[in-house]
């Protein structure tokens, strides 16, 4: 076959999330499900892939616990996963606005004090896991959408930076970076509110994750948005935007179904598409990742897209192939 | 590695179908349901398709020429059309291979499908050599002559246009058991006939496929690798209208390379080209991968996933 050179290009780390795989909370809940979904990662070229936080008995690879329950034990799974043509797990997705069973609650506020000692021991079940496995980051959603949390205040935004930083500092004493992601429907809106977040959230071992998709719904051009912050980058999700929440819809009550769901009052019926199909500059972006040698990961996602997962994976990889990598070498 | 330093390119054998917003139709039927039906199947890593004659009126209707339409494949990373399969439909008195009386018919419309096809870089026609089996039988020796002397025929005509013949046995073709599949390759034209290795549909006729590449290597043409789950024990292959689509018994028989149920022994079969010196083009196929809910994209992920992690670690 011939060779696709994805994993194996460069500086930038190249990976695929997995989000896109679960369907429902009881769909995608064996294992054979998802070993066959990571080798159609593997062979759309992507030999990384970024796991997501989960919860309930559903998810095999959502939480350590369900990996030892289902592939024996941690360390079993990190022996494994080669025979799958993995070759690392090297973060995971974690959203503390998520309820989860395990830890009890219906979803934490970075912004409240109260909420912050269950999302540290949450966050480090995470960190743990990726430590034991060889990863090198834990990507936060840094605040909870803006239907639950408002606007940020300079208190607000005080308050998450102590969680922030306390999480950043506890992943980095396992060796993992913490990377920031905000994404359509967050209380952060502003590129000065994630100027005053950064300032208090020092790095290195802090910074962002870009969403190429859900900061374009959200309004921002995200080639400006990296060459602004590109110092405090260090992983991207890659998706494309098919729409711009052009009329606030993120202010909706739980516009997670009524906006990105439902589509608002647009009846948007996709916001997220393959690289290459929607409005994110890609070609502009790679060449700003190039000029300012960008040097970390970059996850390619299939978010919300329509059956068959396997074809967006495939598209986006020839995408990836044809299109960007060309562009960074 | 370079395409010409690889002994093995593969090809893909195209049943997909799409599903979009006008329910399940072919991706032949837009440029663009084209477009992305190619650059899946590039982005695995293959270089060739396959797939029926009655696409090439298609591909001219969608890009104007045929050249056209594999300068459009090649932009996407897919070298040529490398095999053409000749559906042959064949029909008593009219188009049996078996029937002497019609072979006349059926030359001129494989002649018809070489002459229509140039430009897209064909290689390989492929086609079932006889009828189905409950058309056929009782298979005599004097009717697999018949067809052997039929595909001996055309091949001797299809090499003028750079073409071989290539024959492949379904599991309810009319030539499907060892001893058949015996004295058709004995009787028919070495020079002129190529066998074509469907690694499914021989396990389910009860012919492991290794064992006759062992046997017919010199006469291979190229392959289907597909995998199945199911030996025809009660013969099936006398069903009709069509064994594949209405067997009692068995809804789906194909299945990707790849699964813990399936049959065919593949690193048997890549340890044996290897000892045999095969190379070039090797087909991978899926045919109704969709039936019980499965879907042509993931099932072709799967097979390329087999090749690199499995099959290309014993020969490449």
């Amino acid at each position: 076959m011939k060779d696709q050179g994805i994993t194996a290009s460069g500086r930038i780390k190249w990976g695929y999330a997995f989000n896109q795989w679960k369907l429902g909370w009881q769909g995608f809940a064996r294992v054979e499900d998802h070993i066959r979904a990571l080798k159609v990662t593997s062979a759309a070229g992507f030999r990384n892939v970024e796991l997501t936080a989960g919860t309930g008995p559903w998810d095999p690879t959502g939480r350590p616990e369900s990996i030892a329950q289902n592939f024996g034990s941690t360390p079993k799974f990190a022996a494994t996963h080669g025979d799958w043509g993995i070759d690392r797990f090297p973060g995971v997705f974690f959203d503390p606005a998520q309820f989860s069973f395990e830890e009890g609650h219906g979803g934490l506020r970075t912004t409240a004090r109260a909420d912050h000692p269950l999302l540290l021991q949450q966050g480090g079940v995470f960190a743990r896991f990726l430590a034991e496995v060889g990863g090198e980051y834990l990507v936060v959603q840094p605040f909870p959408p803006f239907w639950k949390e408002g606007a940020l205040t300079a208190e607000t935004l005080a308050i998450a930076a102590e969680a922030i930083n306390a999480l950043g500092e506890a992943n980095r004493a396992l060796g993992l970076k913490t990377w920031l992601h905000v994404d359509a429907l967050s209380a952060l809106r502003t590129t000065d509110e994630l100027d005053r977040l950064l300032a208090l959230c020092p790095g290195p071992h802090v910074g962002l994750a870009l969403d190429t998709a859900e900061l374009t719904i959200a309004g921002h051009d995200v080639v400006q948005l990296y060459r602004r912050f590109h110092a405090r980058v260090g992983h991207f999700h890659f998706k494309d935007a098919l729409a711009i929440d052009a009329l606030g819809e993120y202010r909706l009550p739980h516009a997670d179904r009524a906006m990105i769901l439902a589509g608002g009052q647009r009846e948007v019926p996709r916001w997220f598409g393959e690289l290459g199909t929607g409005l994110v500059d890609f070609k502009g972006l790679v060449a700003a990742m190039k000029e300012l040698g960008y040097a970390g990961w970059v996850i390619v996602e299939s978010d919300k897209g329509p059956q068959p997962v396997a074809s967006s994976v495939l598209l986006n990889s020839y995408y990836v192939q044809s299109t960007l990598l060309p562009r960074l070498a | 590695m370079t395409a010409a330093a690889r002994k093995l390119r593969f090809a893909y054998m195209d049943h997909w179908r799409v599903d979009g917003p006008q329910g399940y139709v072919s991706q032949y039927s837009s440029v663009k349901l084209l477009d992305g039906f190619v650059r899946q199947v590039a982005a695995l890593g293959f270089e060739g398709l396959e797939t029926f004659e009655f696409h090439v009126p298609v591909l001219v209707d969608l890009f104007g020429s045929l050249a056209n339409a594999r300068e459009f494949l090649q932009e996407r990373g897919i070298e040529r059309i490398v095999g053409l399969f000749h559906a042959v439909m064949y029909r008593d008195g009219v188009s049996q291979a078996h029937e002497r009386a019609t072979h006349d018919f059926l030359f001129n419309n494989a002649l018809q499908t070489v002459k229509s096809c140039g430009g897209l870089g064909v290689r390989n026609l492929v086609m079932m050599p006889a009828g189905q089996y409950h058309a056929v039988e009782p298979v005599s020796d004097e009717k697999i002559r018949a067809c052997a002397d039929l595909w001996s025929r055309v091949g001797r005509m299809t090499l003028d246009y750079g073409i071989r013949v290539c024959c492949h046995h379904e599991f309810y073709c009319g030539i499907h058991h060892a001893e058949e599949l015996r004295k058709f390759y004995e009787w028919s034209d070495p020079r002129y006939v190529f066998w074509y290795c469907d690694t499914a549909q021989h396990t389910i006729s009860g012919v492991d496929p290794v064992d006759l590449y062992l046997k017919l290597h010199d006469r291979c043409g190229g392959f289907h690798l597909k995998d199945t789950h199911h030996v025809d024990r009660l013969g099936e292959y006398r069903q009709a209208p069509e064994s594949e689509v209405t067997a009692k018994t068995t809804p789906r028989w194909f299945w990707e390379m790849g699964t813990e149920e399936g049959l065919v022994d593949f690193p048997a079969l890549f340890k044996a080209m290897k000892e045999y010196g095969y190379e070039g083009w090797v087909g991978v196929e899926h045919d109704k991968a969709d039936i019980g809910g499965g879907n042509y994209p993931a099932s072709t992920a799967i097979s390329a996933w087999y090749i690199r992690n499995v099959l290309q670690k014993i020969y490449a």
